[in-house]
């Protein structure tokens, strides 16, 4: 059990992280309206993709970023447009399965490629980190929470002042309305599905610095992302925020004390959050 | 003038409406067919063990029994009632470990440890089905999904928490003794042996058929069990149907506000259909343990088995009596083909995760559909769900 202190900067570094995933599943949750089960599987790719640049072709993880975030945005895009579009206004209980059945085929394929074994991405820089009294502040977690907010105000940005943006903000608030307004939608929601998985690439990325990664991995993300939407309010970027930070206190301080327990209180705030406020913190809106 | 009453209609034969081309073959007597085909399959396959068919093939099928009693059991509450819950393995797995321990550590026979397990897991299923069948559609879904992950989780740390918990509420307010001995306990405790998992006495026959080998005897029991539990599940569906109780599942699944209105106890019936899934995914579990003789929290608890079951049930058909034995069969049958006539083993996964991707996008309503003449055998039908629900 760590200190007070550690565990609660552990907290915040790990909220960054985890607003991260989130973001990816809240987008596409609230202008798709699918729950993306495969949410996971973007994470882990993310992760080896970053893991595998680093390996063989030693390319520095943060500097891979950019690329798994291209990969996965590409893959994403065609999984949505050519596949989960054609059930995409089936009741949701179908996507649900649909995206079920990708993740154990994604999942199959990366044990069959990476096999199970944990690995991570170590660097000469790993290890060195800011020491305030008894609390370590690793450099690599720092600058992770770093890019998870450059990413959120990037996200922002992108979709309040540019036309794809814009069209993806609309199709989120009236499908038929942004059909009549000339927004072609099967291009916009696969855009909005890569959007999802890049962000969640960039998380893996991140992930596989500071965790094992392992592939399967994918389930433990998938269900914490949801838990963090329903925590925070389905809608906003702030809210997603706010739901990946109290959910990130939660798990830190309740995992010093019931190691090994963790999807155990994941499901306990979820369980909790649904029977108490189903709308979660902030309320569920359409996307802003 | 004599009034002669009028004649009488002469009697109308009752023709079954030919919509396909499927029945245009079969022709009027389309019912008495699959009454007859059915009867033969059932002597076929209770005759199965005696012809000396091979000791695989009577594994796999025995599988497919084991799969089709978890499929039978989630089409009730996933089927009829409309609540596709995702967390059924909880209830094979508890089952599993009730009958693991009550085998090896009490040494209770298997038949009363399987119903004792099965009971256990109905029971789980109650408690857990107040709080969260309150929950809908998909809410329901991933909380039920929880429900088996934090399950897998608290039966691999070996339950140790629920004593230390209290035992650090104890010494919180400072009855100090009492919280150490709770402590000392919480880390002896040893009832699920954790991640290593139990393992189960071996099958002894209790009495000899013929010349037949232990094993095969062994063999020969868990074949008979499980059809004769396939057999009973889906004479309970049929029975199930038609009481009160089917019904208003039924109800529940196509508006559930009006059969609140009807004045039907809904969360008294989907406790219930809840339950008798757990009951079915609880014998599959203590027999499985049984039969392979050792249970481990991946293993059981493993989220594959919550997929085989739904997506056995969408196979073959949801909300109908024959389909998920049918979409058992034929999803055991394929695998098993794929994985050990074309050694893709590694593959399970991945051919489950495929099939599921094909029958949500081309038969969402299965397979049962074509076979009672609702959708013509047409390449029309395949893509009917498509062209409906695509952007």
């Amino acid at each position: 059990m760590e200190g007070f202190a550690q565990n609660l900067v552990n907290a915040m570094l790990l909220g960054g992280t985890l607003a991260l995933v989130a973001l990816g599943f809240s987008i596409v949750w609230g202008v798709l309206n699918i729950i993306n089960l495969m949410h996971g599987v973007f994470v882990m790719l993310g992760a080896y993709v970053t893991y595998s640049a680093f390996t063989y072709l030693g390319i520095d993880p943060f500097l891979s970023i950019p690329f798994s975030m291209l990969i996965i945005f590409g893959l994403g895009y065609l999984l949505q447009r050519y596949l989960i579009n054609l059930v995409i206004r089936a009741p949701l209980l179908v996507t649900f399965l649909l995206t079920f059945g990708l993740e154990m085929v994604f999942v199959n394929v990366a044990l069959l490629i990476w096999k199970g074994d944990f690995r991570s991405v170590t660097t000469g820089y790993s290890g060195v980190g800011l020491v305030l009294g008894a609390v370590k502040i690793p450099y690599i977690r720092l600058a992770g929470i770093a890019i998870s907010f450059l990413l959120a105000l990037l996200l922002h940005l992108f979709m309040t002042y540019t036309k794809t943006g814009n069209a993806i903000r609309s199709v989120g608030m009236d499908l038929d309305a942004a059909r009549l307004m000339g927004v072609s939608i099967a291009p916009t929601y696969a855009v909005t599905y890569a959007i999802g998985a890049a962000l969640a690439a960039a998380a893996g990325s991140l992930i596989s610095m500071t965790f094992p990664i392992y592939p399967n991995m994918v389930g433990s993300w998938t269900l914490r992302a949801f838990v963090i939407v329903v925590l925070g309010g389905l809608g906003s970027i702030p809210a997603v925020l706010l739901g990946a930070f109290a959910f990130a206190l939660v798990e830190v301080f309740g995992g010093s004390y019931l190691p090994g327990l963790k999807d155990a209180i994941a499901f306990a705030v979820l369980v909790l959050v649904l029977v108490v406020r189903p709308s979660g913190i902030a309320g569920k809106a359409f996307y802003k | 003038m004599s009034e002669q009453p009028p004649a009488p209609l002469p009697r109308e034969k009752k023709v079954p409406v030919q919509v396909t081309r499927f029945d245009k073959v079969l022709g009027q007597r389309r019912n008495l067919i699959y009454i007859v085909v059915g009867a033969l399959v059932l002597v076929v396959l209770l005759a199965l063990p005696p012809l000396g068919v091979s000791g695989f093939w009577l594994r796999t099928i025995t599988q497919a029994y084991v799969l089709a009693i978890m499929a039978i059991g989630w089409n009730f509450i996933g089927g009829y009632t409309g609540y596709a819950a995702f967390g059924n393995v909880a209830f094979f797995g508890l089952s599993a470990y009730v009958t693991g321990i009550l085998m090896k550590k009490v040494g209770v026979p298997f038949l009363p440890s399987l119903l004792t397990g099965a009971l256990f897991a109905a029971a789980f299923a109650v408690l857990i089905g107040l709080a969260v069948l309150r929950l809908k559609g998909h809410y329901f879904a991933i909380a039920t999904l929880g429900v088996a992950e934090a399950t897998r989780e608290i039966i691999a740390d070996d339950l140790g928490f629920l004593l230390k918990i209290p035992g650090d509420l104890l010494g919180l307010i400072g009855l100090d003794k009492a919280a150490e001995s709770l402590h000392a306990a919480a880390e002896k405790v040893a009832i699920t042996d954790g991640p290593r998992g139990i393992v189960l006495p071996f099958f002894q026959p209790p009495f000899q058929i013929g010349d037949l080998t232990k094993v095969q005897i062994e063999a020969w029991f868990f074949y008979y069990l499980t059809l004769s539990l396939v057999i009973l599940g889906i004479l309970g569906t049929w029975w199930l149907i038609r009481t009160k109780l089917g019904y208003s599942l039924v109800a529940i699944r196509e508006d559930e506000d009006s059969a609140k209105m009807l004045g039907i106890n809904t969360t008294w019936a989907k406790v219930t259909a809840f339950a008798l899934a757990a009951f079915m995914a609880g014998l599959a579990g203590g027999i499985n343990a049984y039969w392979k003789t050792f249970v481990l929290p991946e293993e059981v608890f493993r989220i594959g088995h919550t997929l085989e079951m739904i997506l056995s049930t969408i196979l073959g058909g949801p909300g109908t009596v024959l389909g998920p034995a049918l979409g058992a069969g034929i999803f055991t049958l394929v695998s098993s083909l794929l994985i050990f006539k074309l050694k893709l083993g590694g593959f399970h996964v991945m051919i489950t995760g495929l099939f599921i991707v094909i029958v949500i996008v081309f038969t969402p309503k299965g397979v049962g559909e074509f076979l009672t003449g609702k959708k013509p055998l047409a390449l029309s039908s395949l893509l009917e769900n498509i062209r409906r629900y695509r952007v």
